[in-house]
């Protein structure tokens, strides 16, 4: 069994993501990771894991949106290859009720994760939605092998491009399954910034 | 005399008809991105209620408040500290709002761009932490109604199928078709567009299509919607350009017509919605409706839409950074420039278009350093921009069709040339003139511009099958009848036997006196084997109504009969046919047979006029009276109508009635014999 520990994110992950390097398996218990109904969650790698892709989004964001239909399509392209992909909403305003509400709107059929402390955004240094973080799973072990965007599409908020021609995303999947290096990007992602924790809404009514 | 007519040719390009029908004579009556902005001096702590707040509302929230177009709020402080970051980066970057002319060349109204005080008091209140400060200082904010925004409208029209745009993928350009249903005309002073999904869709243009052609064009499938940029619609027996850019954005909900121009719609006209829509991440439902808003005052000016155009010259080899094409038109009138919309694809990177003034004064008319057709719009001037005649306008368009160019469909670029698909390109300008003079006496002086643009085309693309027609049809609307012969035979020429060239030939050359050349040019459109059956139904119309007005009444009779029998459904064969009988003296089979034309088109005021004739001899005066106020409400500023009711009304004694219609006679003409010597016939008022 394939365990991302908050041990291994709090302690090691810092030092070991910059060097590229292993982290070690160890208990999850300090992790304060929740699916949508609130659960804690400390196992994201199922049995057959080999790939763990963390999406990171947020439910307001148009660029983060539009993005789903195209982690739909990897999810499925990986599907039998033992990808695992999981949504992860780091903003202090994405509560369980309003990821629920848009995991409908948007018919989302991935594993989700409530980030609203930001373990994970910290974990993996993203700082916008959309953005990918990508581990390899060694044993018991995960190690964060990409994070960036997940296509060029968007240049920037005024510039994109009708399609991506470069799928970055897909190619650092490719490249852990074929045991390939991963090769990071040209660019950095285009999106919107992640809503520190401290920036909570001071208007919005709290959810459950 | 029952004018000859001209089958219609229309050509449509991307969204607006080039092109108008049938000439002669109506039958029926005679950013540049901005460098990082300077703090403001003051050094005040900036807050939401003070600083930010009117900022937003002033020019942002009209999209961006809660079912708006904007994909998120930035009503309320809690909006605004959300995407703070956001708005600095895309406000600096002068990605929002969106305005793509550059400052300085043209003075448009609503103009959206946002000051460089503006972007940098944003940029600081994010620099600086956020500060609500007092909401007593906030102003009020602005509310949204998220139904009509003019109220209820007087019809709403909806297309006749919901269509489900996919989640994902690349932007879809299709065009919905809205039947208008009702059976009398009305003018439009305000539209109104509600898409049933704002925030996916981007722009839309709204066509009229005069003869339902489009629905026809795609008689199968018209109701799903039909994907393209590009239409091709007829515009139906008369010069009746397309003259009003119906044009919507998101922040334009209600579209307003100046009060001495609203625009026409009659029955059996079809709106066609062509509509830009970017997928959002999920399907979404585009259930549009339109709202129409009537007024009962006709237009009292009436403005073109002209095009400049370099189709012909696009084609842009791959990789080639700087493709530059240019197009230019004299003006053979004054007129004054209303409105302004430039229409490129993704490849499209500059565009300048200027006028060069008589006396070489050079004036802009708009600059767009950085084409984004996401952020096309049309351009209105804050004031009308006066254009003498001779002043040329001119074009200039750059491509880049290299990898560099981000929105380039194409990796690696290919060649690309004109075409429908959002891949292909065009270069395209509209410029909304209204001509300065305009003497009813004379033709419309606008088919004096309609000459000058197919003249122009005709320069770039010699052999044009459209252009040719279209001139020949703006000659023959001017009375140029000799000119327009020698288009028409050209096109003959070079595609001989076309039924719609042979009846437009036949009626320039009824018009240049050659009524037996004109027969002739009838009769090979009869026998043209292409010929469909309006096209049949035009020449066999135009060849009875020879004879009628050569008063070969047996001919004409034989002719219209065969005509009926072919097009049952032609109002005016009806009405021709009744002008026959009634000179050869049937006048009851006269009457029938205006009675059969004003139940096909009860909208004829000549029909009715007519009837009102016929009835009035057989002594059914007070039928002949309300026949003659029906025509005179559907052609108010007919002196003749207005004279010959007062003629029925003094016959059956209503003498102040009959010396209203008299007097209202010679207020629309002055000069008017008849109604002056029947106004000296009245008894004395008493």
């Amino acid at each position: 069994m394939s365990l991302l520990t908050r041990n291994a994110i709090l302690t090691t992950a810092t030092v070991l993501i910059a060097s590229g390097g292993w982290l070690s398996n160890s208990p999850m218990s300090g992790l304060h990771v929740t699916d949508p109904e609130g659960h804690n969650i400390s196992q994201f790698a199922p049995g057959n894991a080999r790939v763990v892709v963390l999406m990171f989004a947020a439910t307001d964001c148009p660029i983060s949106r539009r993005y789903i239909p195209e982690i739909a399509r990897l999810q499925q392209e990986f599907f039998s290859q033992g990808v695992a992909f999981w949504w992860v909403f780091p903003n202090p305003d994405d509560t369980a009720a309003v990821v629920r509400k848009h995991e409908l709107d948007f018919s989302i059929h991935s594993q989700t994760l409530i980030d609203t402390r930001q373990e994970l955004v910290r974990l993996t240094h993203v700082s916008v939605t959309p953005e990918a973080a990508v581990f390899a799973v060694n044993g018991a072990g995960l190690r964060e092998v990409y994070h960036g965007r997940i296509d060029d599409r968007y240049l920037s908020f005024n510039q994109s491009r009708p399609a991506a021609t470069h799928h970055d995303l897909e190619e650092a999947i490719k490249a852990v399954l074929t045991g390939h290096p991963v090769t990071p990007p040209d660019e950095g992602p285009v999106g919107c910034s992640i809503v520190p924790a401290t920036l909570s809404n001071p208007h919005s009514n709290p959810q459950p | 005399m029952t004018p000859p007519r001209i089958p219609p040719l229309v050509q449509f390009l991307f969204v607006f008809i080039v092109f108008f029908a049938a000439a002669l004579l109506e039958r029926s009556s005679p950013v540049k991105a901005a460098s990082q902005p300077d703090a403001p001096a003051s050094s005040a702590l900036l807050t939401w209620a003070h600083d930010i707040a009117p900022i937003l509302y002033n020019n942002c929230t009209t999209c961006h408040h809660p079912g708006g177009a904007g994909p998120f709020s930035l009503l309320t402080y809690s909006d605004a500290k959300r995407w703070a970051p956001q708005v600095a980066k895309v406000t600096a970057s002068r990605y929002m709002p969106p305005w793509l002319p550059e400052p300085g060349h043209g003075d448009f109204a609503d103009t959206r761009r946002l000051s460089d005080t503006d972007i940098a008091i944003l940029h600081r209140w994010l620099a600086t932490g956020m500060a609500e400060g007092k909401l007593a200082e906030a102003p009020k904010p602005p509310t949204y109604d998220a139904t009509w925004q003019l109220g209820k409208p007087d019809l709403v029209l909806k297309a006749p199928q919901p269509y489900t745009l996919s989640a994902g993928g690349t932007d879809v350009f299709r065009n919905f078709v809205l039947p208008y249903p009702r059976t009398e005309s009305h003018y439009i002073r305000a539209m109104e567009i509600r898409p049933g999904a704002p925030q996916v869709v981007h722009h839309a243009n709204v066509l009229i299509d005069r003869t339902a052609s489009y629905r026809r064009q795609h008689s199968a499938d018209w109701q799903q919607g039909i994907p393209g940029m590009e239409i091709l619609l007829d515009a139906g027996n008369t010069f009746d350009p397309d003259s009003h850019f119906l044009f919507w954005k998101p922040d334009t909900p209600a579209l307003i017509e100046p009060e001495d121009m609203p625009w026409r719609l009659d029955p059996g006209n079809d709106l066609i919605l062509n509509i830009h829509l970017k997928p959002s991440g999920k399907p979404e439902t585009i259930d549009v409706q339109i709202g129409l808003y009537f007024t009962e005052k006709p237009p009292t000016k009436q403005p073109m839409l002209l095009q400049l155009d370099r189709d012909d010259a696009l084609d842009i080899q791959p990789g080639d950074k700087n493709f530059v094409v240019d197009d230019s038109l004299t003006l053979p009138i004054d007129v004054e420039a209303l409105g302004v919309y430039p229409h490129a694809h993704y490849l499209g990177k500059d565009m300048q278009v200027w006028a060069i003034l008589p006396n070489g004064q050079k004036k802009w008319l708009v600059w767009i350093r950085d084409w984004d057709i996401d952020r096309q719009s049309v351009y209105r001037y804050r004031e009308p921009v006066q254009l003498p005649k001779g002043t040329v306008l001119h074009m200039r368009y750059v491509y880049d069709n290299s990898e560099s160019n981000p929105r380039n469909p194409h990796t690696p670029p290919v060649r690309v040339r004109a075409g429908n698909r959002s891949e292909d390109e065009m270069a395209h300008l509209w410029l909304q003139v209204l001509p300065l003079h305009n003497d009813p006496d004379q033709p419309d002086p606008r088919l004096q511009l309609e000459e000058a643009w197919m003249r122009s085309r005709l320069r770039k693309t010699p052999d044009d099958p459209i252009s040719l027609y279209n001139l020949g049809a703006a000659l023959t609307g001017e009375g140029k009848y000799k000119e327009a012969v020698e288009i028409y035979k050209k096109e003959n020429n070079a595609r001989p036997n076309d039924p719609r060239t042979l009846t437009a030939l036949g009626a320039a050359l009824d018009g240049a006196g050659d009524w037996q050349a004109a027969r002739k040019a009838f009769e090979e459109a009869l026998a043209a084997a292409a010929a469909t059956h309006a096209q049949l139904c035009d020449a066999g119309f135009d060849l009875a109504s020879i004879d009628l007005r050569r008063q070969q009444f047996n001919d004409a009779e034989k002719e219209f009969r065969n005509q009926l029998s072919a097009c049952p459904e032609d109002a005016e064969s009806h009405a021709g046919l009744a002008a026959t009988l009634g000179s050869e003296g049937d006048i009851d089979a006269a009457q029938s047979e205006l009675r059969a034309a004003i139940n096909l088109n009860p909208n004829n005021p000549q029909t009715h006029s007519a009837l009102a004739q016929v009835l009035s001899s057989t002594g059914n005066l007070a039928e002949a009276i309300t026949e003659q106020k029906a025509a005179l409400k559907l052609q108010e500023d007919d002196a003749d109508g207005w004279s010959n009711l007062g003629v029925l009304e003094a016959r059956t004694g209503q003498i102040e009635s009959a010396r209203h219609d008299f007097e209202h006679a010679l207020k629309i003409q002055p000069d008017h014999a008849q109604a002056k010597a029947n106004l000296t016939h009245l008894p004395a008022a008493p």
